[in-house]
């Protein structure tokens, strides 16, 4: 074969995905099993718009996500809008301004798709799908347990054997970090060789900044402040001023809130984790499954939010990044989602009435079932059942006649009378 | 496999100089010293260790997918990249300099001050272009694979961005070396996911190395 380079212009622009019907029932068999644990724990769904303008969602976010949004103007107001590039926001805004006088705490939960302008390097995705909750009202530990147990339960349900939530303080960073005289580039530099864990780099920054030995010791500590449960008493003993030690103090709260729900073999710390620090005043964590480097799923509390928009009140959530999701868990999916419908419903003969009744009798007992419209030949219909991932295909003649089954998994076939399939439930 | 850990590092020195260090916190494997071998993927079953032999630009791709929980790669690589990961130890072999370099004759009465619209040849167009941006210098960036002395010798450019470890092909080339962008040694890099999800054995990786570490960097040749 030859290599051209009149290959046809790319359909689609980078960062953007068709899925089909395989890859689509994973996606959504994911999005159900997480939307049915937000259930159960009392969230009920809001469904925030696609589009905002730009300068009320501009109110709460992040320098970093707010270069993300896609904008542009738009010509019915005149004003600019911009595609939302995060749903925690929207759902800030919606609370502070619609849903003022609702009784507190607010259960609520979404699940959408967002736009954010993607790093220039390949395979990072643009379009991406958020499935979440945000609890608010709320300022106590047991919030935030509620959220990793919750996070915990939805990875259990989407079947991950092995996961782990990472935790961490964003309170405590900023204790330490408090008085340190850190401006523009250089805090910029500091701030990611600790996310980096680099602590080589810091230990080279921290020598142009004129600190005591007690706090650079603290900085330095915080690429290495990972790990177990332990790593709170490490930190105990790091640590001395007042807003670190409330932090760690609502940590441990946090925790044995945790044990009670009996996850704590899924959770492990890092108080040098700074992911977050654009909105999250508290508790942060991300859940992450071995062998994928991106987080599955990322919260925490984020106190100030509604503020912007005119009502204080404490929140906390989280949310699944289910393409990265389904991104980990692709193979194991096979087995937990039916990829294939229940039976294709073949006419032998020119009377369809007898087949287009069957159909939509097994139709109603719950079966998903398609009828081969095809004026094509038994064969042709059997290969196309196959391929279309059918776990059945029946052969239907007339009332009077038996119908005949064949299960495609194995080629097994058998008989049965037509009525016998109008009264009884059939079984694949 | 999952409570395996397995390595990404480089062909040749690096992956010597690597192996020489894990020995020493009692990371090793037999099946890598038998001569000959080509095989890229190598195993101590017992001690659940696997070592992939990859090209050094490779490293970082390997690692920040999860194929390879740990690599060791030097810090040019990284910073050209960009990738999300985290770089717990500067392991301190393979120093060399990230450097500008020019002929010797244009040296003579050049000023980097009066730099502007100037041609670079290099590997390394990210990290070069950042660092004439942050100088205010525009520049037109040549993307070369190799044997990147070459390009002012035959007036593709002017002057280079390359590796500097102890000047012997630049001089023999009449380059001479004029700014440094950084000072690069191996990193030990690790996959976001890994340092969460198997935190015990790559703590104690970490924290065994840490001390064997000393404060010389060190130019593997």
């Amino acid at each position: 074969m030859r290599f051209t380079d009149t290959t046809p212009e790319a359909a689609l622009p980078k960062g953007v995905k068709d899925f089909l019907p395989l890859k689509a029932a994973k996606g959504e068999f994911l999005q159900q099993q997480l939307r049915q644990v937000f259930s159960a724990w009392g969230f009920r769904p809001v469904i925030p718009p696609q589009l905002e303008f730009v300068d009320e969602l501009d109110k709460s976010l992040g320098d970093d996500l707010r270069e993300r949004a896609f904008r542009f103007d738009d010509r019915q107001s005149g004003r600019l809008v911009a595609f939302p590039p995060d749903m925690t926001p929207q759902v800030a805004r919606i609370v502070a301004t619609r849903m003022k006088e609702a009784p507190l705490p607010l259960r609520l939960c979404y699940s959408g798709r967002v736009l954010r302008h993607a790093e220039e390097q390949a395979g990072k995705d643009r379009d991406i799908f958020q499935t979440g909750v945000e609890l608010i009202g709320l300022d106590s530990p047991e919030a935030d347990a509620e959220m990793i147990a919750m996070a915990v339960e939805c990875l259990s349900a989407v079947g991950a054997q092995q996961f782990t939530i990472d935790i961490g303080q964003v309170d405590f960073f900023r204790g330490v970090m408090d008085g340190v005289p850190l401006t523009g580039i250089l805090a910029g530099q500091v701030a990611a060789a600790i996310d980096r864990k680099d602590s080589s780099e810091l230990q080279t920054l921290l020598q142009t900044i004129d600190i005591d030995d007690r706090t650079r010791e603290e900085i330095l500590a915080l690429p290495r402040l990972f790990g177990g449960c332990d790593v709170l008493n490490i930190a105990e003993k790091t640590v001395r001023n007042d807003r670190s030690r409330r932090a760690l103090d609502n940590l441990s709260h946090v925790l044995k809130t945790l044990d009670v729900y009996g996850v704590l073999e899924h959770i492990t710390l890092d108080l040098g984790e700074l992911r977050g620090l654009n909105y999250h005043t508290g508790i942060t964590f991300q859940g992450f499954l071995p062998g994928i480097g991106r987080a599955v799923c990322s919260g925490g509390r984020y106190d100030n939010l509604t503020e912007q928009y005119g009502y204080q009140v404490p929140a906390t959530g989280f949310t699944f990044d289910v393409l990265n999701l389904l991104f980990a868990l692709d193979k194991n999916l096979d087995k937990q989602v039916s990829l294939g419908s229940d039976a294709l419903i073949f006419a032998s003969g020119s009377d369809l009435q007898p087949a287009q009744k069957l159909a939509q009798v097994l139709r109603r007992q719950g079966l998903s079932v398609a009828r081969d419209i095809y004026d094509r030949s038994l064969q042709e219909a059997r290969e196309y059942a196959r391929k279309v991932n059918f776990n059945t295909l029946l052969v239907v003649n007339g009332e009077q006649d038996e119908v005949q089954i064949i299960r495609l998994n194995d080629a097994t076939e058998e008989f049965k009378p037509y009525n016998a399939l109008l009264t009884e439930q059939f079984k694949i | 496999m999952n409570d395996w850990i397995t390595f990404a590092l480089p062909k040749g020195r690096i992956m010597q100089d690597s192996m020489e260090l894990f020995g020493k916190i009692g990371i090793t494997c037999p099946e890598m010293d038998e001569k000959g071998t080509r095989k890229l993927v190598f195993e101590n079953r017992e001690q659940k260790y696997r070592f992939m032999a990859v090209r050094a630009t490779d490293v970082p791709t390997y690692v920040e997918y999860g194929c390879a929980d740990i690599g060791v790669v030097g810090k040019d690589t990284l910073l050209e990249q960009g990738k999300d990961l985290y770089e717990p130890l500067d392991l301190k072999f393979g120093y060399c300099r990230l450097a500008v370099a020019e002929p010797k004759e244009l040296q003579a009465d050049d000023d980097p001050a009066n730099w502007s619209n100037i041609r670079v040849a290099t590997k390394y167009p990210n990290v070069t272009e950042r660092y004439f941006a942050a100088k205010g210098i525009q520049v037109e960036l040549i993307k070369l694979y190799g044997s990147i002395e070459l390009a002012p010798l035959v007036g593709l450019s002017e002057r280079i961005v390359d590796l500097v470890s102890t000047g012997g092909t630049l001089k023999a080339n009449g380059m001479v070396e004029v700014e440094t962008i950084a000072e690069i040694t191996s990193r030990l890099i690790v996959n976001r996911a890994s340092l969460k999800t198997k935190h015990k054995r790559i703590s104690e990786i970490i924290d065994g190395l840490e001390p064997l570490i000393g404060d010389e960097v060190k130019i593997s040749q």
